[in-house]
């Protein structure tokens, strides 16, 4: 390694299948900030679940937001979880901000265990969140509005963040296939350095792009 | 650093939060949310000094503990003890963001041979 630092337009390359770097501050801020306005409502459903305010604002549905969160269903998870699930939303969804604000524009490459980390507090959880949403509809018999509008963001955070995730298990896949070295694997997988993932970067970063 | 700030500014509303939610004379989870709430300090604290830059990961400990504490200290939970949850939850978030979280890590800032 020369001891000359790595150039911004290295760290920024995009990475093929796509024509653009999934890990670029122009793809992650948008994530962080839908992420961050998914924070804000499960907040104002928090308020309302421990008793705040009096009412959760829903424009469709009438009393149908306080049914689902006052619900039966809702209540037994308070008693699992010992906190309501409106604020397991703020954190899952703060979580998403924060894990996409942290990491250069190469982290596909230098830091996979952080974008590995992202994508299961977006995709899976997200997943969960969608299948609660429209669990309410079938268990309570109601539907909550802004419960809908956060699955909705739930769904487009997934699709956005999937790219990374995506190139960073490509990333991975590179290093395996091209070693079946699983030490070699774990150090990819937790960002340390060597010429041979030098190598498998470099080998993702010249494929083709369609 | 900002994870550390972050980190450090939790540990100061856990400080507080016994006085918060009225708990003060309770000298268990006075002293407990003050001592947790100065290790998270150190703790972070220590992650701006080079030889102990990876100090933070501790922190994932500490958060562990309060949401254990949280959740089966008093069954269902009271306020205090949701508290403890929640911050314990977020921190475990924040003790995994790098020190320097935006730049690459220190082995890949060089270019190769």
């Amino acid at each position: 390694m020369s001891d000359k630092a790595a150039p911004v337009d290295e760290l920024n390359r995009n990475v093929p299948p796509y024509r653009h770097n999934p890990s670029g501050w122009g793809q992650r801020i948008p994530i962080c900030l839908l992420a961050f306005i998914a924070a804000v409502i499960s907040v104002h459903l928090s308020l309302y679940q421990w008793g705040f305010i009096e009412n959760a604002y829903d424009p469709l549905f009438d009393d149908g937001s306080n049914r689902v969160l006052k619900s039966d269903t809702a209540l037994r998870m308070y008693g699992i979880l010992g906190i309501h699930d409106a604020a397991l939303g703020v954190l899952a969804y703060l979580g998403d901000a924060i894990l996409g604000l942290a990491g250069s524009t190469r982290r596909w490459q230098y830091r996979p265990w952080l974008v590995l980390l992202f994508g299961i507090d977006v995709i899976p959880l997200g997943m969960v969140s969608l299948v609660l949403v429209v669990f309410q509809a079938f268990v309570v018999g109601s539907w909550c509005f802004l419960c809908l509008v956060t699955a909705a963001i739930s769904l487009i955070l997934i699709y956005w963040a999937w790219d990374e995730v995506r190139v960073s298990l490509a990333y991975l896949l590179i290093v395996w296939k091209e070693h079946h070295n699983t030490r070699l694997l774990w150090d990819a997988f937790c960002g340390l350095r060597d010429d041979r993932l030098d190598a498998a970067g470099e080998k993702l970063l010249s494929r083709e792009a369609p | 650093m900002w994870g550390r700030v972050v980190e450090i500014m939790t540990a100061v509303w856990l400080s507080i939060s016994p006085f918060v939610f009225g708990v003060q004379s309770d000298p268990v989870q006075l002293w407990g949310d003050l001592g947790v709430a100065l290790a998270i300090c150190v703790f972070s604290g220590l992650s701006y000094w080079g030889p102990t830059r990876h100090a933070h990961w501790l922190v994932l400990l500490l958060a562990a503990g309060l949401v254990v504490w949280g959740r089966f200290a008093v069954t269902p939970p009271p306020p205090p003890h949701q508290n403890h949850i929640v911050v314990g939850l977020f921190l475990l978030m924040m003790a995994v963001i790098p020190n320097e979280a935006s730049q690459p890590p220190r082995a890949w800032r060089q270019l190769p041979t």
